[in-house]
């Protein structure tokens, strides 16, 4: 076996242990590269920034734990922002394991931002149904949720005075990280309710929601761990996202010397077996 | 019999589609109504569908540690898990936390399917890279278009890239907006008439999969 198809065949456990590396050591040693703000979550950022105080923002955390280093940092930045502006703040979630998460993260930034549950803000929890909640919601919201995740009636919030479905509300972000997500909130949500809608989702997933950012059924992305650093960056308050950039960058470099390896040895290998007569030309 | 197993569900089919894919273009009162009427049944309908996948999950595990097939042992843990934690979750109300303290559910959650869930997901890495190293090579000129797209877009995506090879993000930006938003397009649109067929032969009868076997 020819040096080439050695390195071929590497042990795995070698390219574990080096992304293992590539992911660890930035962690303890960060480098703090600049990071360039998207126009994709720039229009996230733009439309609550500019919302007039009072106006009814939906947050749905359409995720499990699995997503949690992606999604929750994208969480914190944007109910932070929405904090920020005195929004009346709405939040849920479709996917049912997530519902614990989705409550620790509403309740850790209200507490930081010292906003009252119930009057500043309200977490409605998960209700089954998947995407007909959506519709549920949109024809009346407290029907779909009679009472909040804390059992107080949904009716006698002062939070959600004036709402009575989701025409009420201003903007809804949704953070999917599948189905239901950031397409059902668009099919079953916003095109029939009249509602602006922003999305934000995990990397491996933002590619496939182009499509609807470019024709304007979602007016920003916020994609993957990148997304979420950009978002910190935004409202200046630089928290995990940002932190994981660098080993993010280290990781995607790894990657990108490890795939440049192996094409080298795999052409050396190849004019080995041509020279040998093995393989045709 | 018939009637009740074939007919009546295609005939039940047959209305409620059409009457809903109408109703969606009928804003009066009534028709309204009937959607909030329609959707809160669906509500309902999802939480006994979520009964019936556990109801199911128990059956299947059951029928594995009766026989003692291979791995049985784990349907037993799914079993304690299962059960064990549905029983502290009842106890608790559904609640992870009440007046700020973390009950016994929500230490189950945070201790348990937080960071198993996470672990899950974390490993992909490894395991992507050593999948990249193994598989992703220029054998012909499409794969090597796709090896630079992604080189490209893998470098565009992070400071780093951005600092080494400043181009890269505006061209990743590029290949995400134009290439990948078309192509992602044309499949949408595929699978979309596609859903629009399905139903179509759904609510007329054609296509009868979901009315499940058995003797007609």
């Amino acid at each position: 076996m020819s040096f080439a198809e050695r390195m071929l065949r590497i042990d795995r456990r070698i390219i574990f242990l080096v992304i293992g590396l590539c992911t660890l050591l930035p962690l303890l040693y960060p480098v703090g590269l600049p990071i360039r703000i998207s126009s994709e979550v720039r229009g996230v950022y733009d439309y609550i920034d500019t919302l007039p105080e009072g106006s009814v923002f939906l947050l749905s955390l359409d995720f499990d734990p699995a997503s949690k280093p992606e999604l929750y940092p994208q969480a914190i930045s944007i109910l932070r922002h929405a904090f920020r502006k005195n929004l009346r703040v709405i939040a849920m979630t479709l996917w049912v394991s997530g519902t614990g998460l989705a409550d620790q993260i509403v309740s850790q930034t209200a507490l930081e931002a010292g906003k009252e549950n119930g009057k500043d803000y309200v977490f409605l929890g998960w209700s089954p149904g998947g995407s007909a909640v959506i519709l549920n919601m949109g024809q009346d919201l407290y029907n779909a949720f009679p009472a909040d995740y804390g059992n107080k009636p949904t009716k006698s919030l002062p939070v959600l005075a004036g709402v009575q479905n989701l025409r009420d509300v201003t903007y809804a972000v949704s953070l999917g990280a599948g189905n239901p997500g950031v397409e059902a909130w668009y099919v079953f949500g916003k095109d029939k309710y009249k509602f602006e809608l922003g999305g934000g989702c995990t990397g491996v997933m933002a590619p496939g929601l182009y499509p609807l950012l470019r024709s304007g059924q979602i007016n920003g992305l916020i994609g993957g761990l990148r997304g979420a650093a950009e978002y910190e960056t935004l409202i200046d308050q630089k928290g995990k996202a940002v932190a994981g950039m660098d080993a993010q960058s280290t990781t995607h470099m790894a990657i990108i010397v490890l795939v440049a390896i192996c094409n080298m040895f795999y052409f050396t290998m190849r004019r080995q077996l041509r020279r040998q007569g093995q393989i045709g030309s | 019999m018939i009637f009740l197993r074939r007919q009546l569900p295609l005939l039940i089919t047959m209305v409620t589609g059409l009457v809903m894919a109408a109703q969606y273009y009928v804003p009066h009162p009534a028709s309204e109504q009937l959607l909030t009427t329609v959707t809160k049944w669906l509500q309902i309908i999802g939480g006994f569908a979520l009964v019936l996948g556990i109801t199911s999950l128990f059956h299947v595990h059951a029928a594995k540690i009766r026989r003692k097939e291979a791995g049985w042992g784990y349907s037993l843990v799914l079993y304690a898990g299962m059960l064990g934690t549905v029983m502290i979750g009842l106890w608790h109300h559904g609640k992870e936390s009440v007046d700020g303290a973390m009950t016994s559910f929500g230490w189950i959650y945070s201790y348990t399917l937080v960071p198993l869930q996470g672990t899950m997901f974390a490993i992909l890495a490894f395991f992507i890279a050593s999948a990249a190293y193994r598989s992703f090579r220029a054998r012909s000129r499409e794969a090597a278009v796709l090896l630079m797209a992604a080189v490209i877009v893998m470098m565009g995506r992070v400071p780093l890239g951005e600092y080494l090879f400043p181009l890269s993000g505006d061209l990743s930006s590029w290949i995400l907006n134009v290439l990948n938003a078309s192509v992602r397009r044309a499949i949408l649109i595929g699978v979309s008439l596609g859903a629009v067929a399905l139903s179509f032969k759904i609510i007329f009868g054609v296509e009868r999969s979901y009315l499940g076997g058995g003797k007609e």
